[in-house]
């Protein structure tokens, strides 16, 4: 027994087909101490659990990717399939329960197959017995246990039935594994596998004519039609068939046109659940932080320690659980279009266009989902099994026009739209938006291009997936699910956005925290804006915003909107009330938009000219499109990618394209005599 | 030249000569349980006509056309 790193635990690996019912049996089973883990070295992830104490079994049990073959087809693959020989953390397993469909058992019975010719101990927790039932057949348990040499328990994870008895029979094959030296060494030859695959499936052929049986209650016909002399009807037909109720939703679902409406309806809901239902959740997180914010400042006073706790600190904090609704919102319908059989099915529609771009259809969900914001849409990626697909598809989100430039927009597009025309704005937006969704085709086929150097992942893009019986979707490990990816944000992703938070308020406090100004005749409103201000004008972000003037210059900007941009990275809507701070808008008697668009109208260049003109005011525009001013999404894609290589290319090029756009963008304009 | 899965219409059946192991998605294909000698049948073609859902063992199976090119019927 390996016990070297499990404690005194022994360790148990689940493995089984996606769709077999595995992640359902490890919920059953798992206990306390559950945990969400990287392989190391990769972002395949897994988790793990001791089983649960009222099973009185004392062992680790781990939840591998779902695999169909023991020989890897990608890179992440590879790495679940190694761990089964030797886990990199807790060493050779000693027992492995595989999880095998029994309505699907020609198929799911290769890689029990594969395992056991590798020489792994196993025990097959037999599922979907009562799919098969509705079939009038069953498995005859005996028979396959006794043709496979290895103990089969059927079990159903939902219901709980068979639990027990999958459990007895750990405990003895654990008492077993204990006396016998045991180490599964004979990898799968690789240069036959063809021929072995095939004749192994000839094998598993004559395995499942032989344990397919008709049911017990239907015994009775049989004896009779043996007296009878008529023959059983043959269960291979109806076993071969998949399950009708699925044939007849998928004639409504795959429709060619109501199908694609359906898709569109449910993409809809989808993306309204994460911008509009996820909103007043965010509005209170919001709330309840700066009530926070503000309740530290007034205890600990207007000082540098009372503005870390307050602005730097808990803003910080609230700038992290702002993004948990959106995130858990997203989980939880992906799970439910997941766990229904729904998902493979929309990304099989949508399959075509995106392939083109070397993406894959489950790429769509994700990429919609940037449209609303890319921090839930980067972890969605997740549900793209390509691992190169997945980084192509991080790769462009951060392109898709996310919520957080849409207070941008408004303010230039209100800037420009001449007051008695305000429908041209709205035309105006509309347009921005179609931009942005053609320049995030046009480069993710360019990043397509160069995915070798950029992504360094060149497999070939597939798209085989199985597409599973509807299946009515279990709440319980769907909100699990949710959890579980919630929480693995707030630890892994919602530090570093703290620190960055943290890192980019001292750059913007610092270091003339304290400015004297003259007071004299203003209200206490006024002296505080004019104190943010000015501390702001003389902070090291101001220093440099002044360092990037000779960038600024050339785009017909100056170093109070790099100023702004900079401010900008906490989270792109502080543009705008950078801005306002930068342009010492105090005016309290109209609305802060109309105060700034005021000194936006009055703000000067050095030389006399005008800030804001129409050529900057649009470049301004084309620099949000494209560059990616957001710690979160760096963060984000740093945790998903494993790395920070991608995330900094991504800040690289998006930026150099912004830059250079926006350069083209004013200069042409202005060549045009539009200024 | 034989035909194809690729080429098979919605609610045309077929049944697997053997698989072109010269793809290189071949042996993911046989590993989804496409098999000499069993019957397939194209139940659905998506709305951009690729990919296409074929019947198999009992399941659905969705895969690219391209990858479809590898299932010789006979």
């Amino acid at each position: 027994m390996n016990n070297s790193s499990t404690g005194s635990l022994p360790f148990i690996i689940l493995i089984g087909a996606p769709n077999s019912g595995k992640t359902t049996l490890f919920n059953s089973l798992s206990g306390k101490n559950f945990k969400t883990v990287n392989y190391p070295g990769s972002t395949v992830e897994y988790h793990t659990a001791e089983i649960s104490e009222k099973y009185n079994c004392k062992a680790l049990i781990l939840d591998s990717p779902g695999i169909i073959s023991l020989a890897p087809n990608s890179p992440d693959e590879k790495v679940a399939v190694d761990s089964l020989y030797n886990h990199p953390k807790y060493g050779r397993p000693d027992l492995i329960i595989l999880t095998v469909d029994a309505s699907q058992i020609s198929r799911h019975l290769l890689l029990a197959k594969e395992l056991l010719d590798a020489g792994f101990r196993i025990v097959i927790a037999l599922t979907m017995n009562d799919i098969l039932q509705k079939k009038n057949l069953r498995i005859d348990i005996e028979k396959l246990s006794g043709l496979l040499g290895v103990k089969v328990v059927p079990v159903n994870g939902q219901t709980g039935e068979g639990l027990v008895s999958l459990i007895s029979t750990i405990k003895q094959e654990l008492r077993r594994a204990g006396d016998k030296n045991y180490a599964p060494t004979a990898k799968l030859d690789r240069t036959n596998y063809n021929n072995y695959l095939l004749e192994t499936y000839k094998e598993i052929e004559k395995i499942k004519e032989e344990v397919v049986i008709p049911l017990t209650d239907k015994s009775k016909i049989e004896k009779a039609n043996a007296y009878l002399n008529v023959i059983n009807p043959v269960p291979e037909n109806t076993l071969e068939k998949p399950d009708n109720l699925t044939l007849k939703i998928d004639r409504i679902l795959l429709h060619k046109v109501w199908g694609l409406v359906i898709f569109f309806l449910i993409m809809g809901i989808t993306f309204t659940s994460i911008f509009y239902v996820a909103l007043p959740v965010m509005d209170l997180v919001n709330d309840f932080f700066s009530f926070l914010s503000s309740s530290a400042l007034t205890y600990l006073g207007n000082t540098w320690y009372g503005n870390l706790v307050a602005n730097g600190i808990i803003a910080g904090t609230g700038a992290v659980i702002v993004f948990v609704p959106q995130i858990f919102i997203l989980f939880f319908i992906l799970g439910f279009l997941e766990d229904t059989g729904y998902l493979a099915r929309g990304a099989m529609l949508i399959d075509k266009p995106l392939s083109k771009l070397g993406l894959n259809g489950r790429s769509f969900v994700p990429m919609l989902s940037g449209f609303a914001c890319a921090i839930p849409a980067i972890m969605a990626a997740r549900t793209i099994r390509s691992r190169k697909e997945r980084l192509l598809t991080i790769f462009i989100i951060p392109l898709m026009s996310c919520s957080a430039r849409l207070p941008v927009y408004t303010l230039i597009i209100a800037y420009l739209t001449p007051k008695d025309k305000l429908w041209m704005g709205g035309i105006a937006l509309g347009g921005i938006y179609l931009f942005s969704v053609i320049s995030a085709v046009v480069i993710a086929g360019i990043v397509n291009k160069f995915s070798k150097t950029l992504i360094r992942e060149e497999s070939h893009s597939s798209f085989m997936l199985e597409l599973p019986t509807y299946r009515k979707p279990k709440m319980k490990v769907i909100l699990n699910n949710a959890y579980i990816n919630s929480k693995m944000y707030l630890i892994k992703a919602g530090t570093v956005i703290l620190i960055l938070s943290i890192f980019l308020w001292f750059i913007t406090f610092f270091p003339d925290s304290n400015p004297k100004i003259n007071t004299s005749g203003l209200s206490e409103s006024e002296i505080e804006v004019l104190v943010n201000s000015e501390r702001l004008e003389n902070s090291y972000a101001a220093k440099l915003g002044h360092l990037i003037q000779p960038m600024m210059t050339p785009i017909g900007m100056d170093w109070r909107v790099g100023v702004s941009l900079i401010s900008a990275f906490a989270a792109r809507e502080v543009f705008v009330s950078s801005l306002a701070l930068i342009f010492k808008v105090t005016n309290t008697n109209s609305s802060l938009q109309n105060s700034l668009l005021t000194a936006m109208r009055n703000a000067k260049l050095p030389n006399g000219e005008r800030l804001f003109t129409v050529a900057t005011s649009i470049g301004i525009i084309i620099f949000f499109v494209f560059a990616l001013q957001c710690i979160s999404t760096l963060a984000i894609s740093r945790q998903e990618t494993g790395s920070w290589r991608i995330p900094m290319l991504q800040l690289f090029i998006y930026t150099s394209i912004a830059y250079i756009l926006t350069f083209i963008t004013v200069n042409g304009l202005r060549a045009f005599g539009i200024n | 030249m034989k035909k194809t899965a690729a080429e098979l219409r919605e609610g045309e059946k077929g049944i697997i000569e053997k698989i072109d192991f010269n793809n290189p998605c071949s042996k993911r294909i046989v590993e989804f349980g496409f098999t000499p000698g069993k019957e397939i049948e194209m139940v659905n073609e998506s709305v951009f006509r690729d990919p296409v859902t074929f019947s198999i063992r009992g399941t659905l199976i969705a895969i690219r056309k391209n990858e479809a090119k590898s299932i010789i019927l006979s």
